[in-house]
């Protein structure tokens, strides 16, 4: 585009005449408005950050977490310098509406309108299975920083672009069958699974992890995200004999298991995916929340490392409805994001471009991140895309309104 | 086929190209995702824009086309093509089969059908885990391979443009044919399709399928385009985006779909950097272009253009007079045996015996409520009679469907006439000459072929129609619409032609040439049947008169022998022997209460009214006198603000009241006693009353005693449900209704309508009683003896115009009733 | 297995009794214009919305809280009419269909951005204890008896105020006969708003009724409305008891099909009766079919 031309030359020309700060904000203007319409590569052009999640819509709160986990982060790299020697980082969002065909016409002009840099997102794992094919064949670094299900990253593509910085639903399902053994000592597992992809494919997941154990499910039942009594499915499990309940299910459909096992009065060990973490779950959940065990990432409650101590503080100062930890919910999205964004401002700065194979290499290289969840060494590697593993879980469950890991509060 | 719109297709089609191979891979899925839409749009436009029916549950159809897709390329290995057929197919089954219950459920009850539907369809897929994948779906749906250079999205788009491409020549080819005119037919008038023999249930099952397949097409092509299928992406938000396609685009505009489907496609992007606001000013947005334009943007683009939406002006034929219009063969007239018809008990039509010869014109008359038109609707099918029949030759007719009878040959018209509005006159009646038979739904049919057409205009020219023949019916005169309604029944080359009150509104001398088209009818050899009020016509026209009173046969016989029956006068005119007033008074000489000066009103494009003039002093009773179709109702209706008027004025007290809506003109106290009552059934016979009081509740309860004692009848039956009480009653409760309005002017439109003689003695008691009051009232009654002895002055209307007024005296003397009621062939004796 | 019949009886006859009330929204918005608001499902969440800002957010007293969120309902069906409607009927077009799901469209996203996008719960101390009745815990929380008791005397009060009030007779006249309504001076513009006003209100009821027991938030109400559009239907929108009874059968219904076969399957039959049910009555289960007019 010879307009874009024109103004780059112009802000060259301006620099051997005037001084370091004028230069500075032409080439910064120039960089942020021409050159977005232009394509053309400057010194300090922002790098932009994709994301695609829900913004809308039930899972709204989740895609806002993860968008505050990203931007923390973005705001700290470009406080101190940016990537690629001084390239500040953009994020641009979409709304996927929790629909896989949104999702992927997003992912699309991310890719090829916006050029994008990185692409994170997914919140559903239909969303994310919907694009992996398409990151995989524009060769466009795909990070996930929710969306658990397994074959997102064991996608079979050679090579593969998917990377993520989340749990994964086949190891949570194992490990919740191990948490449930070791604490509670449950010998017939009852399947509490939301009626969508992802209690759908956890479903699979548990039943496959206690065939390992050599137990099958003593009951499993599904349930819609809103309903309002579940006392039917419940009944079935007790009838079935279960003395632990396997749950999978967003904030708002979790709390209405607990509310209907209040109902009938049963007592029972519950425990859980991630979803109670979503939210005012004890709010929501009233007596009895403190009964179901979830797992967790990460938790802001308790001591805090530096980094946590930083990100509180960051949250804070940017969000003026975030006023603690108890604010920061679902915590799991912006603690995943934020380090997922961290490895890949690593990435991208071991590739030394953004252009995409350079930046799936570079996220081979990464020798090591002091991060929010734990201190990553070698997360990624050709056979690896998972920086996250079963010792990262932490269990957890809500005493009042705060997140308490479970070895704590014992 | 307008080439224009040809060569706009293909200028669109070479843009899309363009833009396919020339642009990138997000901005070639937007437009392969906006030829979808296009596709489905056009699919709705046929429900929706020909048909008139709604689905939202189209997002079924479309998914039943991807998951068939997927399932079949994936899981059976199928190659693509076959599997798009397959799943075309099926949705369209699905769609025929979704169309049954249509055939009796319409308007919000179809769309719930349609809204369970796809819900069904999308939870049915989520049980269905072995084959569909559940939740989490299939993915990995490759596309089809057009040119091996080609990316998956550039192959998908070609192929989805050229598809809707294909589409929408497939929509003209049938908004064109046969097919099209039937299902448009069918949405303007049901009852008036199934006269011309079409069989509506197979033009709306037609549409369902169509617009399914089409839909199934579309989704076919969705799934490689996104190279996966998951219950979530078949929501019902996703329906009624597709609805909002045609809606926004124009329903019924070839071009619609194509609007809208730009617009719902490429909006949403347009609007994606607004990230999470985006569905807020989406639906803002919609908001706004539904209120800027209702009726779609198409629907307002022509007319801001000013432009006529027709369907293909076609090149003026020649006429070619040779062949005659109707065929002189030999046709069979109609036996009429023992015909009954019960409604709720009520006998309408009591063991009716008549034969309709052929090749003669025979008059149904009697006074209203006889039964004339219930005789008419189970002769043409659209009651079944509760006992007797009728057949054209040994075959009972009386058992079969309406678009049966008209094949056979019953070919009718109605009162209000009923033609088919977005069709041109010229394809009204070629519609009616195909006489159902469709043919295939891609060819124009015989709808189209030139014998059609030339007989099409020549019976227009028979029927006495000049004017344009590719005018939409809806934009034609009163006259013409009679007219053209009888040239679409002829069109059937009937046995029988039914005619319901054809000279209702029309002038004397339309009235004239319309009986030398009867006769004109009845010679080629079709046996005629009318029913009318207008005595004159039916005194000139007619071979054999039938006179029916409350459902039996009361007089058969020619013109001048049914005259001349003193019972037959009776019936029509009432014994003013009966009715004395109690005290006789000079005409009261109040001061002018309410005035109706140079008063223009109607329906459609001719006025009914033609410059009305009176005035009703205060205290004053007039009579407004004159046949059926006189305009008498009309100008009630005007008065009491439920009819607008189109020039003139009405005062009340000098003040003006045409401009007013009808409560406003209630509160100022002119009130409207309405015909046929009216009372509101379900209510309490006191609350009936309570409510004529709605705007004067300071000195209601005691009022409402007032009512009570005037009308001791209705406190026996106070607390019953007014929908119970006899006519009588009835009556008597709408005008103890009326009269808790405070009336200045009371307005009573036909109150001895249907009533039996000691009910009407009975009220006219009750309306001697509030003459005595000085209560100021105008009174329209057929019951001309009973009206001019109650009032003091009285008007004569015919045709719309005040043809005699002056004291009732006057008008018992000077004018001759008999004439205006049962027309003048009528010798004359001293009337009253 | 008993106490699970009748506690899934109880909450079907409640959420039936919900479905019923604002199905009888629709009905009286019908009735009176020939027109409802597709996107009901939004008014019930303003009033859940609402009353959890009033009573929880800015801690009112509970009356009022109710009070005024009631009344902004109202108001909102008066917008509802204004907007989407009333420019539509106008103009005899059929696009209020659309324009009042693209309002429902703004509002859900409207409250999303206000209110916020996490799950909130209207606490109540009527949905914290399961009833028991002689020691047996029958797996109900009082509030769902009372939530039938609340739809169905609601459904008495507005039976009542339709019989015995001036403007409730007026509303039913409007409905038997707009003409002969309108010679008796009642102003049918005003009638109309009313009932968008009153239909929304009653979705509102419905909303805050249901909240205890489920959760607020800015799309709890889309699948709610929808099954409450069949509701309507299926009663055969032109009978107001017709309604109510069809709510009870659609919310029992449902609920015996997810204790019996699971949840699964229960939009599939649920939604099949209900065209099976429409196939055999068209107009209705307890609509009147009007004589042909011909």
């Amino acid at each position: 585009m010879p307009f874009a031309l024109l103004a780059v030359s112009g802000g060259t020309a301006l620099t051997q005449q005037k001084g370091e700060a004028m230069l500075r904000a032409v080439k910064k203007w120039a960089a942020l408005v021409l050159c977005l319409m232009a394509g053309g590569t400057l010194a300090n052009e922002p790098v932009k950050i994709g994301l695609i999640t829900a913004l809308s819509g039930q899972s709204a709160q989740a895609g806002e977490s993860i968008t505050r986990g990203l931007q923390v982060a973005i705001d700290e790299i470009n406080a101190s310098g940016g990537v690629l020697d001084g390239r500040p980082l953009v994020l641009v969002r979409r709304d996927d509406e929790a629909n896989p065909a949104k999702g992927v016409v997003a992912a699309r002009e991310l890719i090829h309108k916006e050029k994008v840099a990185v692409l994170f997102g997914g919140l559903d794992t239909p969303v994310s299975m919907a694009i992996v094919p398409l990151v995989n064949q524009a060769k466009m670094p795909f990070v996930g920083p929710w969306a658990a299900g397994t074959p997102i990253t064991k996608n079979g593509a050679d090579p593969n672009f998917v990377f993520r910085v989340s749990a994964m639903d086949e190891i949570v399902d194992i490990a919740m069958v191990e948490y449930a053994q070791k604490n509670f000592g449950a010998r017939k597992f009852g399947l509490m699974m939301v009626n969508n992809p992802w209690g759908e494919s956890n479903q699979k997941g548990l039943v496959a992890a206690l065939k390992d154990k050599g137990l099958e499910p003593a009951a499993s039942e599904k349930f819609d995200g809103d309903q309002v009594d579940l006392v039917p499915q419940l009944t079935r499990l007790r009838d079935a004999g279960v003395d632990t309940i396997c749950l999978v299910g967003n904030v708002g459909p979790s709390a209405q298991v607990v509310k209907s096992l209040r109902r009938m009065g049963w007592d029972v060990p519950v425990v859980s995916h991630w979803g109670p973490a979503g939210g005012r779950f004890t709010e929501l959940a009233g007596p009895g929340s403190e009964k179901v065990h979830f797992i967790q990432t990460y938790s802001f409650f308790g001591d805090q490392s530096p980094a946590g101590e930083k990100v509180i503080a960051a949250l804070k100062a940017k969000y003026k409805d975030i006023s603690g930890p108890e604010d920061i919910t679902p915590a799991v999205g912006v603690a995943n994001a934020y380090d997922a964004l961290h490895l890949a401002a690593l990435a991208i700065n071991e590739a030394g471009s953004t252009e995409g194979e350079a930046i799936r290499e570079g996220f081979f290289k990464i020798k090591e991140y002091q991060g929010l969840i734990k201190s990553y060494q070698q997360p990624f590697s050709p056979e690896v895309h998972d920086a996250l593993s079963a010792d990262d879980y932490v269990w957890a469950r809500f005493i009042d309104n705060r997140i308490v890991p479970v070895v704590l509060s014992q | 086929m307008k080439y224009p719109h040809v060569m706009l297709l293909a200028a669109l089609v070479a843009v899309a190209m363009v833009c396919t191979f020339s642009l990138n891979s997000y901005y070639v899925f937007v437009l392969a995702n906006v030829a979808l839409i296009t596709i489905v749009g056009v699919g709705l436009n046929i429900l929706l824009g020909l048909s008139g029916q709604i689905s939202f549950g189209h997002v079924g159809f479309y998914a039943i086309g991807a998951y068939t897709v997927a399932v079949l390329t994936t899981q059976a290995g199928w190659s693509f093509w076959p599997a798009w057929l397959v799943g075309a197919l099926f949705s369209g089954i699905a769609g025929a089969l979704v169309a049954l219950p249509a055939l009796r459920a319409k308007g919000p009850y179809l769309a719930m059908i349609t809204i369970a539907f796809s819900f069904i369809v999308q939870h049915a897929v989520i049980e269905m885990e072995g084959v569909t994948g559940g939740q989490n779906g299939i993915m990995g749906v490759t596309a089809p391979v057009l040119h091996k250079d080609w990316s998956p999205e550039q192959n998908i788009a070609v192929l989805a443009v050229l598809t809707a491409a294909a589409m929408l020549l497939v929509y003209a080819l049938i908004s064109r044919g046969t097919w099209g005119a039937a299902m448009r037919a069918v949405k303007d008038s049901e009852v008036a399709a199934e006269s011309v023999g079409i069989n509506p249930l197979a033009a709306k099952t037609m549409a369902f399928a169509l617009s399914a397949l089409m839909a199934g097409l579309a989704g076919g092509l969705f799934a490689p385009l996104s190279g996966f299928v998951t219950p979530d992406t078949f929501s019902f938000m996703q329906s009624i985006l597709f609805v909002l396609v045609v809606i926004i685009g124009g329903a019924g505009f070839i071009a619609g779909p194509v609007i809208g489907a730009i617009i719902l496609g490429v909006l949403p992007e347009l609007l994606a950097s607004l990230e999470s606001h985006r569905l807020l000013f989406f639906g803002g947005l919609l908001l706004v272009v539904l209120l800027v334009a209702p009726n779609g943007l198409m629907g307002w683009l022509t007319a801001w253009m000013g432009r006529r939406a027709g369907n293909g002006a076609t090149s003026p034929l020649p006429s070619d007079d040779a062949a005659p219009v109707l065929d002189a063969r030999p046709r069979h007239g109609l036996k009429v045996r023992g015909l009954s018809m019960t409604f709720g008990g009520v006998k309408a039509v009591s063991g009716l015996n008549m034969d309709l010869p052929a090749a003669a014109v025979t008059s149904l008359i009697g006074p209203n409520g006889a039964g004339k038109t219930t005789v008419l609707n189970m002769l043409s099918g659209f009651y079944r009679p509760t006992d007797g029949g009728f057949s054209l030759t040994d075959a009972a007719l009386q058992t079969e469907g309406a678009w049966r009878i008209a094949r056979r040959g019953v070919a009718r018209t109605y009162q209000t006439s009923q033609l088919f509005d977005s069709l041109s006159v010229e394809d009204n009646v070629a519609l009616a000459a195909c006489r159902g038979h469709l043919g295939t739904v891609l060819a124009g049919g015989p709808f189209r072929s030139r014998t059609v057409r030339q007989r099409a205009r020549a019976l227009l020219a028979f029927c006495g129609y000049h004017g344009d023949p590719t005018l939409p019916a809806s934009q034609l005169p009163h006259v013409d619409r009679r007219l053209v309604e009888i040239a679409r029944a002829l069109a059937l080359d009937p046995e029988v032609l039914l005619l319901d009150e054809p000279a209702a509104g029309l002038s004397r001398e339309d009235t004239d040439q319309l009986g030398d088209l009867l006769k004109a009818v009845a010679a080629a050899g079709i046996a005629v049947l009318v029913v009318e009020h207008d005595m004159e016509l039916v005194m000139s026209v007619s071979d054999q008169v039938i006179v029916l009173d409350t459902g039996t046969l009361l007089a058969t016989g020619n013109a001048a022998e049914v005259q001349a029956n003193p019972q037959v006068r009776k019936a029509y005119l009432g014994d003013s022997g009966d009715l004395m007033v109690t005290e006789s008074r000079d005409p009261p000489q109040g001061p002018e209460l309410l005035g109706v000066s140079r008063l223009v009103a109607g329906y459609g494009a001719e006025p009914v009214l033609h410059g009305i003039n009176l005035k009703i002093r205060q205290g004053e009773m007039v009579a407004l006198l004159g046949a059926n179709g006189a305009g008498k109702s009309t100008l009630m209706r005007v008065l009491s603000g439920l009819h607008p008027a189109q020039s003139g004025g009405v005062h009340l007290n000098g003040e003006v009241l045409n401009t007013m809506p009808a409560e406003k003109i209630a509160g100022r106290g002119v009130v409207l006693v309405p015909e046929g009552r009216q009372v509101f059934p379900e209510l309490s016979v006191l609350d009936n009353i309570r409510l004529g009081g709605f705007l004067h509740a300071e000195d209601r309860e005691v009022r409402v005693q007032g009512m009570l004692e005037r009308f001791p009848r209705l406190r026996e039956r106070q607390h019953q449900r007014a929908g119970l009480l006899s006519g009588g009653e009835q009556q008597m409760l709408a005008l103890a209704r009326g009269l808790m309005a405070k009336p200045r002017v009371l307005l009573l439109d036909e109150p001895s309508l249907g009533l039996a003689p000691k009910i009407i003695a009975e009220l006219f008691e009750v309306l001697d009683q509030l003459r005595r009051e000085d209560m100021t009232i105008l009174l329209v009654d057929q019951m001309a003896a009973l009206a001019l002895a109650l009032a003091d002055r009285a008007y004569v209307i015919e045709g719309g115009r005040v043809v005699a007024q002056g004291t009732a005296d006057e008008i018992r003397a000077n004018v001759d009733l008999a004439n205006a009621y049962l027309g003048n062939a009528a010798p004359t004796p001293a009337t009253g | 297995m008993d106490i699970q019949l009748v506690s899934a009886l109880i909450s079907g006859l409640g959420m039936g009794s919900m479905y019923g009330l604002m199905a009888l929204g629709f009905y009286i918005t019908y009735a009176v214009s020939g027109t409802v608001n597709f996107a009901q499902g939004s008014s019930m969440m303003l009033g859940a919305v609402l009353c959890f800002t009033f009573s929880q957010t800015l801690q009112w007293p509970l009356v009022p809280a109710v009070a005024m969120a009631l009344l902004c309902c109202a108001f909102y069906g008066l917008v509802v009419e204004f907007l989407a409607v009333r420019p539509f009927t106008r103009r005899g077009s059929d696009a209020w269909l659309m324009s009042t799901v693209a309002l429902g469209i703004v509002l859900d996203n409207l409250v999303m951005h206000t209110f916020g996008r996490e799950p909130r719960s209207l606490p109540s101390s009527l949905a914290i204890t399961p009833l028991e009745v002689a020691g047996v815990n029958l797996a109900v929380y009082p509030l769902q008896l009372i939530i039938p008791l609340v739809g169905l005397s609601l459904a008495l009060v507005l039976h009542g105020v339709a019989r015995y009030t001036r403007w409730g007779t007026a509303l039913l006249a409007t409905e038997q006969n707009k003409d002969a309504a309108r010679l008796m001076g009642i102003p049918i513009g005003r009638a109309i708003a009313g009932a968008f006003a009153l239909s929304t209100l009653l979705a509102g009821v419905a909303g805050m009724m249901i909240a205890p027991l489920s959760n607020v938030n800015s799309d709890m109400g889309t699948l709610f409305g929808l099954k409450a559009f069949s509701v309507a239907i299926l009663g055969g929108i032109g009978s107001p008891w017709g309604v109510m009874v069809a709510g009870l059968l659609f919310g029992v219904a449902e609920s015996l099909i997810t204790v019996t076969l699971g949840s699964g399957y229960t939009h599939i039959i649920t939604f099949a009766l209900v065209i099976v049910a429409l196939a055999l009555r068209p107009n209705g289960l307890f609509g009147r079919a009007g004589v042909k007019k011909v």
